[in-house]
């Protein structure tokens, strides 16, 4: 069974005066349990705005969205998802402790499982010190954390996270891609929306982009990053009298009696031949591709052009 | 829906605003004093007084939780997180709703107390003319809660279709005010000399008012205490299920249109 179905689903905000927002047009996504799916999209993009939409918080224009075969109209579908909103808020005169019990409770943990998985999360996100002070003096990071403990304490199958690294310092988000990390090798089934294509690099199955509303692609990580291969740089053993060509390749840096030499995918076989026969020697081979990060850019310059 | 009843209370006893209202209680150490000023029926003076300091402290309660519990939670955005737990919106409203409930009852126990403690005092020091019914003291302050308790409630109704707190909380005094003065004008509309002087149209509108506003004066019976009259026990039993069908009446619409509302 697909964790997250989304199918058809639109959003349109209307404002005053007759203006109409086209926040979210036409999304289908299924997200499988078990797999861990980046969202990824520039600001305005429609990330939180679906994301509202799948817990329940908005109301769809049109299409549906169902978490573990239930309709996200119904507060059952929430029964096993942790959920961490954007920018959270929570009850500012609770303390830590006492707003992750209250999460709990909602879930019908028993209250001995609630404790020590209370204690577990909060000491985890390290929270502990601050756990009995009420939230109002927590700094935005420390919110944050509380957000992610109360989406992990009740240990559900799905999480709907929106944007769980903003607002973390870089132990935070390392701790944040760890607890992704640990979460998929459990088998959980996690989504969540981001702007970082290197958190997306790090931890995703899959990845969806999104742009102005529309989801524009959405593969393996594995697959762009492979279809992103463009050549290799190889760095050889030369002496100076024949530093500057090889097998017709201009070097493009030379340090010290090492050559590089950039050699495109489609010549790469041809050259190391070359390589091979004369018995020069190879210190360094290193692959060319383009990243996530230009992937993404790419796309989104690409359909910003078309609307044009 | 018990563990939205236990944060609502923490949230109350916990914010300023209500702690300050709380300070207003300490004018009950005054009232006797004043009330000896005037030489004569102190003990009626002194419950009155008593009774209208009640009155004015659950008002304030009334709406100020009423209307602002809500309305606070949309605005600082505490429903993102805690509407998308697996519970529902009717659940969270009525959660919220008994939590304001049995906080109004906590207080007009402690407010009670302290209006009978004042009453006691006032009788030392002048007998009153007529016994003091401390029975018929007891339930009159309880009927004053449930009034405002519904005020409560109607403050919640609109809080859950407005987007900023003048609604719920003009509108709960304005409920208040014109619920107080539906049954006087209602009985005054009804006498022959007005049927024949007022339009048909007037008189349609005003009733279909009477109708759906809340009538409260059914639940004023400082009369009944200030000169120990007692009461019409068939009155108070129709206030009661008045006060029962007219709550739910409301809050099963608020949390209808609850339901229907977008947290954007
Ligand atoms: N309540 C609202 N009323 C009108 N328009 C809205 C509302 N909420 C969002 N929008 C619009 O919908 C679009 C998508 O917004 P959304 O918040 O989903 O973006 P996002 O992808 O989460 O962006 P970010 O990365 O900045 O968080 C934006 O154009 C935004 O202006
Ligand atoms: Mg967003």
């Amino acid at each position: 069974m697909n964790a997250i179905e989304i199918s058809g689903l639109c959003k349109q905000f209307k404002g005053k005066r007759r203006t109409c927002v086209d926040a979210l047009k036409n999304l289908d996504l299924q997200i499988e349990a078990g797999e861990v799916f980046g969202f990824l999209g520039p600001n305005g993009a429609g990330k939180s705005t679906t994301i509202k939409l799948v817990m329940g918080l908005l109301r769809p224009t049109s299409g549906t969205a169902i978490i573990m075969g239930v309709d996200s109209t119904l507060a059952e579908s929430r029964r096993k998802v942790g959920f961490l909103p954007e920018n959270p808020a929570f009850y500012d005169y609770l303390s830590a402790e006492e707003y992750v019990a209250f999460v709990g409770s909602q879930f019908k943990m028993d209250t001995a499982l609630l404790k020590r998985r209370s204690d577990e999360v909060i000491k985890q996100l390290d929270l502990w010190e601050a756990r009995k002070r009420p939230m109002r003096s927590y700094s935005k990071g420390m919110i944050q954390r509380v957000g992610l403990a109360q989406a992990l304490v009740h240990d559900p199958d799905v999480y709907i996270l929106d944007e769980p690294m903003s607002g973390l310092d870089p132990i935070g988000r390392a701790l944040v891609k760890d607890i992704i990390l640990d979460l998929k090798k459990r088998g959980k089934c996690v989504f969540f929306s981001t702007h970082i294509t290197d958190d997306v690099e790090k931890v995703c199955d899959r990845v969806g982009v999104i742009v102005k509303g529309s989801l524009v692609a959405i593969d393996r990580v594995e697959n762009i990053l492979r279809s992103g291969l463009e050549g290799y740089l190889v760095h050889l053993q030369l002496s100076d009298a024949d530093a500057g060509t090889f097998a017709g390749l201009q070097a493009v840096r030379r340090t010290g009696t090492v050559s590089e030499f950039y050699v495109p995918s489609s010549v790469f076989n041809a050259f190391m031949g070359a390589v091979n026969t004369s018995g020069k020697e190879v210190v360094l081979v290193e692959t060319k591709r383009r990243d996530l990060e230009d992937f993404f850019l790419s796309l989104v310059t690409s359909s910003a052009q078309e609307s044009r | 829906m018990a563990t939205i009843i236990h944060i609502t209370l923490k949230g109350i006893f916990r914010d300023r605003v209500f702690q300050g209202i709380m300070v207003l209680a300490v004018l009950f150490l005054f009232i006797p004093s004043a009330a000896s000023l005037s030489m004569r029926q102190m003990t009626e003076l002194t419950t009155t007084l008593s009774l209208s300091l009640i009155s004015f402290i659950m008002l304030l309660l009334a709406v100020f939780l009423g209307a602002t519990s809500i309305w606070k939670d949309i605005e600082r955005r505490y429903t993102f997180s805690v509407l998308s737990l697996p519970i529902s919106r009717t659940t969270y409203l009525w959660g919220r709703f008994f939590g304001i409930a049995l906080f109004m009852l906590m207080t007009t126990v402690f407010l009670g107390a302290m209006a009978l403690i004042a009453i006691k005092a006032a009788t030392f020091g002048y007998p009153p003319s007529r016994p003091v019914v401390w029975s018929t003291i007891i339930v009159t302050i309880l009927f004053d809660a449930l009034k405002y308790i519904l005020v409560v409630a109607v403050a919640m109704l609109l809080a859950t279709v407005s987007t900023s707190f003048f609604l719920p909380v003009f509108g709960a005094i304005s409920v208040f005010l014109a619920g107080t003065a539906t049954q006087p004008v209602y009985d005054y509309l009804q006498t022959p000399s007005v049927q024949a002087a007022v339009s048909v149209i007037v008189r349609k509108a005003a009733e279909t008012l009477y109708y759906l506003l809340p009538n409260l004066s059914g639940f004023d019976l400082k009369v009944h205490a200030i000169y120990s009259i007692p009461f019409n026990v068939q009155g108070l039993i129709l206030t009661s299920i008045y006060f029962a069908g007219y709550t739910l009446i409301i809050l099963s619409i608020g949390s209808f249109l609850f339901a229907w509302r977008e947290m954007k």
